[in-house]
């Protein structure tokens, strides 16, 4: 049974992910306005200023950007790839149950309201927005019970219809506010990496870290979920408890991620598809390397962001939507058929 | 321990959705081992019958026990080790293949790392050469017949080690030819492996030829269980179905024509395969 996916494989697989990961974090952190070198960053600090600008360049501006990135990224993917895998739905992605809107009107809540404190080395948006994200999930799953119990589709209307109604609201905020809000709300709606202090980069980078694991351990669940809550009950899959984890959990990650870089799209839509289409739909392979595949995505995305328009740089959002979009139809055009995938 | 002889009891049972009754004071027995076909003409109750034996729906009133246990007591994880399920055409929404679908009816067994055992690999390997699917192991669900996909399906019930099945219309969709290789493959897994089957099926024909009893649901809440060949009879279809029949004779076996307002008759003409007649009727080319 040469096909079948082995714990030797996967381990293969994902070591290579890794290292082809780290390769691109190392290449991407010598990429920018400033050119700076190895030789420099390990080199003497500078006898004057005492500071060496190279290293203080590469630890403070560009590594902790490349971690974000590489956080953000992760969580998406893998985000997407349970929304995908629970809705039964391929259209589905981290922000189809109004996570999106729900973080928009957070940070569009916070930008109006002027407050200026931080928790955690968060700014109000940032918080504003992770609970927005979690409310309107709450909310979304709560009405989406009441419609119709296991079935997914009062989820998904209910999913739609909170997304409009939160859009107009965001969309009547933003007509009242001043312009330079507005500019402000607009830049974090189109998803915006910035330089984070390290406690947030670790903050981010554990509950990322434990949100996969988590979800990595009920993959097998989430395996035999594809064919239907009625099936995977009667190959004895605990179909409600899988349910109730996944979803918590990706939309735990979706907010931890929409609140460190606002919303950037494509991301949780192209990459599960891409690897899918690569490596076949096994969740057990799926998040592992969805979420290296995506912090490999989001990394070259940023960086891309970063120096286009240098010295301006471009909202992060912008490119993964101008590079996701031609990319992921290419994979599309070149596998679709030999995976079988839209399953006739 | 006494041996139990009935796997399956069902003691009035009582279903309804919202107001629309749709089973009313059922009680029945299976034996292990046997071979039953649920009929009945459609809103009789027959899925949701199949539906409460697995626990996806619960009953209003009465109870079953499986294995001589109330099947409320059974965790989702046992219940599976008692009953597999084959429904109707699902279609996964992504390509798994051939292998990794009926490999999917041991995740209640896989290791701790979530990784399928020697022995899950074995059983599903049986599963699939019991049900001649192994020439296609690799190849994607969805590129599949729609014969070849209900054997891969009955490889994972199969695969799942229950000594109950339940299939729900297991040939509806199905050319005659692989409607045939359905149910020699079912009577083989009873006969050789002695499951206990159960087939929701609009073809009595097929259940006369190869079920040792029939559960017939009529829609107005009444039923019949019985030997196949007690319960099917032209009186009874009528009532049930509420279409006339016609009976004919196949060596031992009974066989049931409907006959609608346009039939052309009621007898039956044996036709020889060889006859010249025959052959005329076809269009031989030159």
């Amino acid at each position: 049974m040469e096909g079948l996916l082995t714990p030797k494989k996967l381990i293969i697989r994902f070591v290579s992910a890794l290292i082809i990961l780290a390769a691109v974090m190392f290449i991407c952190s010598f990429v920018g306005t400033e050119s700076i070198s190895l030789k420099r960053i390990f080199g003497p600090a500078d006898l004057q200023t005492a500071v060496n600008p190279d290293y203080e360049i590469f630890v403070h501006v560009r590594l902790p950007r490349i971690i974000l990135a590489a956080i953000v990224g992760a969580a998406l993917a893998c985000s997407g790839v349970v929304f995908q895998a629970l809705l039964r739905n391929p259209l589905a992605d981290p922000y189809i149950l109004g996570i999106s809107s729900g973080a928009g009107l957070g940070a569009i809540i916070a930008v109006l309201s002027g407050l200026s404190w931080t928790l955690l080395g968060r700014s109000p948006i940032a918080v504003f927005a992770f609970a927005g994200a979690l409310g309107t999930v709450w909310l979304v799953w709560f009405i989406g019970s009441l419609a119709q119990k296991p079935g997914t589709i009062g989820l998904l209307l209910a999913g739609v219809v909170v997304n409009a109604f939160f859009s107009a609201l965001i969309m009547f905020l933003i007509s009242v506010a001043k312009s330079q809000q507005v500019h402000a709300t607009i830049f974090w709606l189109m998803g915006n990496m910035a330089e984070e202090d390290f406690l947030v980069l670790w903050l981010g980078a554990g509950c990322v870290t434990a949100g996969i694991l988590t979800l990595f351990y009920i993959s097998p669940q989430l395996n035999a979920l594809c064919f239907g809550g009625d099936d995977a009950r009667s190959m004895g899959v605990n179909v409600a408890a899988t349910r109730t984890i996944a979803f918590a959990v990706a939309a735990f990650i979706t907010a931890v991620a929409v609140s460190l870089s606002g919303l950037i799209g494509f991301v949780g839509l192209v990459i599960p598809h891409g690897v899918r289409l690569a490596l076949g739909p096994d969740h057990r392979q799926l998040l592992p390397i969805g979420a290296v595949v995506g912090a490999i995505f989001l990394i070259i995305a940023d960086t891309l962001a970063r120096v286009v328009v240098a010295p301006a740089q471009l909202p992060v959002g912008v490119v993964t939507a101008i590079v996701g979009g031609p990319i992921f139809l290419i994979l599309l055009i070149k596998h679709c058929r030999k995976v079988g995938w839209s399953g006739k | 321990m006494v041996r139990q002889m009935s796997i399956i009891e069902a003691n009035k049972l009582s279903f309804a959705y919202r107001e629309a009754e749709a089973l009313r004071d059922l009680s029945f027995e299976v034996s292990r081992g046997s071979f039953l076909a649920i009929a009945g003409p459609n809103g009789a109750g027959k899925t949701t019958l199949l539906n409460l034996l697995c626990k996806t729906l619960k009953p209003k009133s009465g109870s079953i026990k499986i294995d001589a246990v109330p099947i409320e007591s059974y965790s989702t994880k046992a219940l599976a080790a008692k009953v597999a399920v084959v429904r109707q055409e699902v279609l996964p929404v992504f390509g798994f293949s051939v292998i990794e679908t009926v490999l999917m009816a041991r995740t209640s067994h896989y290791n701790q790392l979530g990784f399928e055992t020697e022995l899950d690999k074995k059983i599903a390997n049986e599963a699939l050469e019991a049900t001649d699917t192994a020439q296609f192991a690799l190849r994607a669900l969805g590129s599949l017949s729609g014969g070849e996909r209900q054997r891969v399906f009955i490889a994972r019930a199969i695969a799942q080690n229950a000594p109950i099945l339940l299939l729900d219309e297991p040939t509806s969709f199905l050319d005659l030819k692989h409607q045939v290789g359905i149910y020699d493959l079912l009577k083989t897994a009873q006969l050789e492996k002695g499951k206990t089957i159960l087939a929701v099926t609009h073809d009595i024909n097929l259940a006369a030829q190869y079920c040792d009893e029939i559960l017939l649901l009529g829609a107005d809440g009444n039923y019949h269980i019985g030997e196949t060949k007690d319960v099917l009879s032209p009186e009874q279809i009528k009532k049930v179905f509420g279409v006339k029949t016609f009976v004919g004779r196949l060596g031992q076996e009974k066989i049931f024509i409907p006959l609608g307002k346009f039939a052309k008759g009621s007898r039956l003409t044996v036709v020889e395969p060889d006859s010249n007649k025959q052959k005329n009727l076809w269009h031989m080319p030159p």
